[in-house]
């Protein structure tokens, strides 16, 4: 079984579906003809660039390859997730925490898996690494962005109900525990809901692209089984360490809010 | 002579590089009153806020008991040291779950008959524990952050304009209440912008103007 290859005049086709969005855009003066025109090249340049980026990989694997890809996806993704924290002390001193909670999650995501479940030989074979990697790397990202915007946001609104319990003797964590834990509940919340409607109403992509280029459905499923429970430790490893390490931002060593601004 | 309950030796507290709080000094006797007048950002509520150690200061020192407030657990000084903001805002839950909040975050419960005891000693109906506590009006909720307060049996109240947001009889009504309290041996110090509710409290008399503390009448 093959699959049908797309010629770049067909693909150049898929752009009227943009200019369908643009137009809508225009109609109703949203203003995002521009932001959907970026997003369009933008999204193109980067896919085609990873596409024969990824080609040369597959065609001459090197550890060092692979791994300074997935170290260069890390680090975008950390950067990304610290760009919309308006509440929060600034991408430069949240990026690292942002590195370490992303790379935290999608660790313990991944290795296990690469090394015991999937067993690829070897066990860092870019063709699975890549692709699966990316995918939690990109899911940690919005998991982290979220739990931090929430956090930092929460606290600034909140900060007289922290400073009234940490004023009755609780200390930094008990004062913000509740708010750790909506943030945490809402980070885990989209995993959950994922995990008992895939199948009914989403198809995804990983599934649906084996699927496509030739493989067995009930193989496919199996990979995509696999990558949703890799989903929930994601959202559950990145987002706690996130929710720790703003937690830990939060208060001065005098267990004092950090002053505003 | 035994060390003074709290004591605050020229304590500076900036925000930004502005000085808010100028090298303040003041002392509170175990189950004394002392009243700090001011007019709004003279610096009043900072330095409570301060001597809650809720804000960083400068410079200067903050004793407790004769100890360097650096040295001490904070969570336990501020048990000690209850501080209640002007608008004290409610936890989500029940006027007993509020009343309860300091015990709780020591690991202990607060008997059902106990919170009612606190709330009848801030003139409170007992059946108002098991009401919503963002259902109170103003003057409710204070009168719950006080109890709150003295669930943790604090050695010293800082109040912060504790009758501002309030009618004038319930404004009497509290200034008579934190008198007693005082009587029964907590200390007091409270800010105010009345001069009236200050008279009425009684103890030594501090303004402040700009950022600098002054005292205006001795015991």
């Amino acid at each position: 079984m093959t699959y049908l290859e797309i010629p770049a005049p067909r693909l150049a086709l898929a752009l009227g579906l943009i200019a369908l969005a643009i137009g809508l855009s225009r109609l109703a003066r949203l203003g995002l003809e521009r932001d959907l025109g970026l997003g369009t090249v933008r999204a193109a340049v980067q896919l085609t660039a990873i596409g024969y980026g990824l080609r040369l990989l597959f065609a001459h694997p090197s550890p060092l390859a692979i791994f300074g890809l997935l170290a260069l996806m890390t680090a975008v993704a950390a950067f990304t997730s610290t760009r919309r924290v308006p509440d929060g002390p600034g991408t430069r001193e949240l990026f690292p925490y942002a590195l370490v909670a992303i790379l935290g999650g999608a660790a313990i995501a991944v290795l296990p898996m690469m090394l015991f479940v999937i067993r690829p030989k070897p066990w860092f074979d870019g063709r699975y690494v890549i692709p699966i990697g990316g995918m939690m790397l990109s899911s940690a990202m919005n998991v982290v962005a979220q739990v931090f915007e929430r956090l930092f946001a929460t606290a600034r609104v909140e900060r007289p109900v922290i400073e009234q319990a940490l004023a009755l003797g609780a200390t930094p964590a008990q004062s913000v525990a509740p708010y750790m834990r909506a943030a945490l509940r809402g980070a885990l919340t989209p995993t959950i809901n994922g995990l008992v409607t895939v199948g009914l109403v989403a198809l995804p992509g990983m599934m649906t692209g084996q699927i496509v280029s030739g493989a067995a459905p009930e193989q496919a499923v199996r990979y995509q089984i696999v990558i949703m429970y890799q989903l929930v430790a994601v959202a559950a490893v990145s987002g706690y360490l996130a929710a720790a390490f703003a937690r830990r931002l939060l208060f001065t060593s005098g267990a004092r809010l950090r002053a505003e601004g | 002579m035994p060390a003074p309950c709290l004591e605050v030796e020229r304590v500076t507290v900036r925000r930004g590089t502005t000085v808010v709080v100028d090298a303040a000094s003041l002392r509170l006797g175990e189950g004394a009153i002392v009243t700090i007048e001011g007019a709004s950002g003279s610096g009043k509520s900072t330095l409570l806020r301060a001597i809650a150690t809720l804000l960083p200061t400068a410079s200067g020192t903050l004793s407790f008991r004769g100890l360097d407030v650096a040295t001490l657990s904070l969570p336990d000084y501020r048990r000690q040291v209850a501080y209640v903001p002007q608008l004290p805002p409610m936890f989500d839950g029940t006027v007993a779950e509020n009343v309860a909040a300091g015990p709780r975050f020591r690991g202990a419960t607060l008997a059902a008959d106990v919170v009612a005891k606190l709330l009848t000693r801030v003139s409170l109906d007992a059946g108002l524990a098991t009401r919503a506590a963002s259902s109170l009006s103003g003057g409710e909720k204070l009168r719950v952050a006080l109890a709150r307060a003295l669930a943790n049996e604090p050695v010293a109240l800082l109040l912060d304009e504790p009758t501002s947001a309030l009618d004038p009889a319930s404004a009497h009504h509290i200034v008579d209440l934190v008198v007693e309290l005082a009587r029964a041996g907590t200390a007091v110090l409270a800010v105010t912008h009345s001069a009236e509710h200050a008279a009425r409290l009684g103890g030594l008399h501090y303004r402040m103007t700009a950022g600098v503390l002054g005292v205006v009448a001795p015991p």
